[in-house]
């Protein structure tokens, strides 16, 4: 081996180990970028103009009741959170949420075949059921302790004030 | 363009001054905080659930809630930032104040920089009164009633309770010692309008703070702190809380000679971004629980 091919593939591994390097340093695009350009888009707004004062569904919540501490968390356009607590431990989140500032969040009851008094139902991911009232309000109950299961959700959830939360306009 | 919220999750730390100076208040709250980065880890602590394209969902669903200004929560953000900055300010007077006691030479910065019990007083209760406007940005006034309000605020847990165990430990206990809300309510008192428009912490986030006018702010500062003074001095007695204490306690965590024990709050102040810190990943828990719950 002569010194010009010595030089040559020592320049060529040189080469290798920066672009290796490189490719090593250069962030890799995050899984959100899409949705982060997207969203800083001109008028692009994620809550509706349109979309209910979060106060509006507070009276259509459940109460504290059977041993569950009701606390509200949340307050904004267009939802409202509670959470439940049962001896000081978080159980459940249950909230209300206006569709309007997101429609595929009510498109996705279209293939429901379950219902709770009438309305279509959802389990969603492992920990959480929905429910899709006036073709409109979301209401979720989602689970935060093992001790909190489907049946619980679904049982809070016939707990809001369902008819009264359907009249609102 | 502010940043992304997922980068600004990404790049929380997990270790340097800031996490070792909060990991030292584990023995005001045992367990409490975890040191919750990344913005995907962060959804699936929270949500407890693994389907990629769900997290996927809930990820994109927070990153235009964040991006929405009318929803408040970049102003949130600022307001944590911007106390950390001015508190970084104040430190830096109170360190050439300090300066300026020990070297006669240099006597007359005294008189440029504010006393530090004052400044460091002013700068308490401001913090705290951001505290309670940047609640009200990210969640609103959750429910009907004041008691509803104050239920919200009671509920206060992981890293937005440790943020007000670092407030009591290290602006109230550390720099003006155990009975600093005596100090707190009489400085308050004597108070000016003028002299809290002088305050660099309070300048900073002046535009955000209600009341009006100073005046009217000055009330509303004077309010808050009489009205969470219970709970801090609960917070106080239960632990002991003493300056020795808590500087003792960093000193497991965060390397400080002797010598420069004087020096800790302002030191503290410069180095430690705990509204930042912990109020990023407040942002970010109540983020991801509203988008988990609109999708």
């Amino acid at each position: 081996m002569n010194l010009t091919t010595l030089r040559k593939i020592s320049f060529g591994l040189c080469l290798t180990l920066l672009l290796f390097l490189a490719s090593c340093s250069a962030k890799a695009p995050s899984r959100f970028e899409q949705a982060q350009q997207d969203s800083t888009q001109n008028k692009v707004s994620a809550v509706a103009p349109k979309a209910e004062q979060g106060g509006q569904f507070n009276p259509f919540f459940p109460p504290s009741q059977f041993g569950y501490e009701r606390v509200f968390v949340q307050e904004k356009q267009g939802f409202a959170e509670a959470k439940l607590k049962r001896d000081g431990k978080d159980v459940a989140m249950l909230s209300i949420s206006d569709t309007i500032s997101l429609p595929s969040a009510a498109q996705k009851y279209q293939g429901s075949a379950t219902f709770i008094a009438g309305y279509p139902t959802l389990e969603i991911g492992s920990t959480q059921t929905g429910i899709l009232v006036a073709e409109r309000y979301q209401i979720k109950a989602i689970s935060r302790d093992p001790s909190f299961g489907q049946a619980e959700r679904q049982a809070w959830i016939q707990r809001f004030d369902l008819e009264g939360l359907a009249q609102l306009k | 363009m502010s940043k992304p919220i997922y980068e600004l999750v990404d790049e929380l730390p997990t270790g340097g001054i800031t996490v070792m100076a909060l990991r030292s208040l584990d023995f005001v709250m045992p367990g409490e905080w975890k040191n919750l980065t990344g913005f995907t880890h962060t959804i699936r602590v929270i949500t407890g659930e693994s389907d990629e394209s769900l997290i996927q969902k809930i990820g994109e669903r927070a990153v235009y809630l964040y991006n929405d200004k009318s929803q408040g929560y970049q102003r949130a953000l600022w307001l944590y930032q911007t106390v950390d900055s001015a508190a970084g300010a104040l430190g830096t007077a109170a360190m050439a104040n300090r300066i300026g006691q020990d070297v006669s030479f240099l006597g007359f910065l005294s008189h440029l920089t504010p006393k530090p019990e004052k400044a460091q007083t002013i700068d308490l209760c401001v913090k705290l009164v951001v505290e309670l406007v940047a609640f009200c940005q990210i969640n609103g006034i959750p429910g009907d009633s004041i008691g509803d309000f104050l239920g919200a605020l009671a509920d206060y847990s992981g890293e937005s309770l440790l943020r007000m165990a670092a407030l009591v430990c290290f602006d109230g206990v550390l720099p003006l010692g155990a009975d600093f809300i005596l100090k707190g309510l009489s400085t308050l008192d004597k108070l000016t309008p003028a002299e809290l428009e002088g305050n660099q912490t309070f300048k900073g986030v002046k535009s955000l703070i209600p009341g009006g006018n100073t005046k009217g702010q000055l009330a509303f500062i004077q309010q808050s702190f009489d009205s969470t003074q219970k709970w801090m001095s609960e917070l106080v007695n239960a632990h002991q809380l003493t300056s020795e204490k808590v500087s003792s306690q960093l000193q497991n965590f965060v390397e400080i000679s002797k010598d420069k024990l004087d020096y800790l709050g302002a030191f503290l102040d410069i180095a430690v971004k705990y509204y930042t810190h912990t109020g990023t990943q407040t942002l970010a828990r109540r983020l991801i629980e509203r988008a988990t719950a609109e999708i």
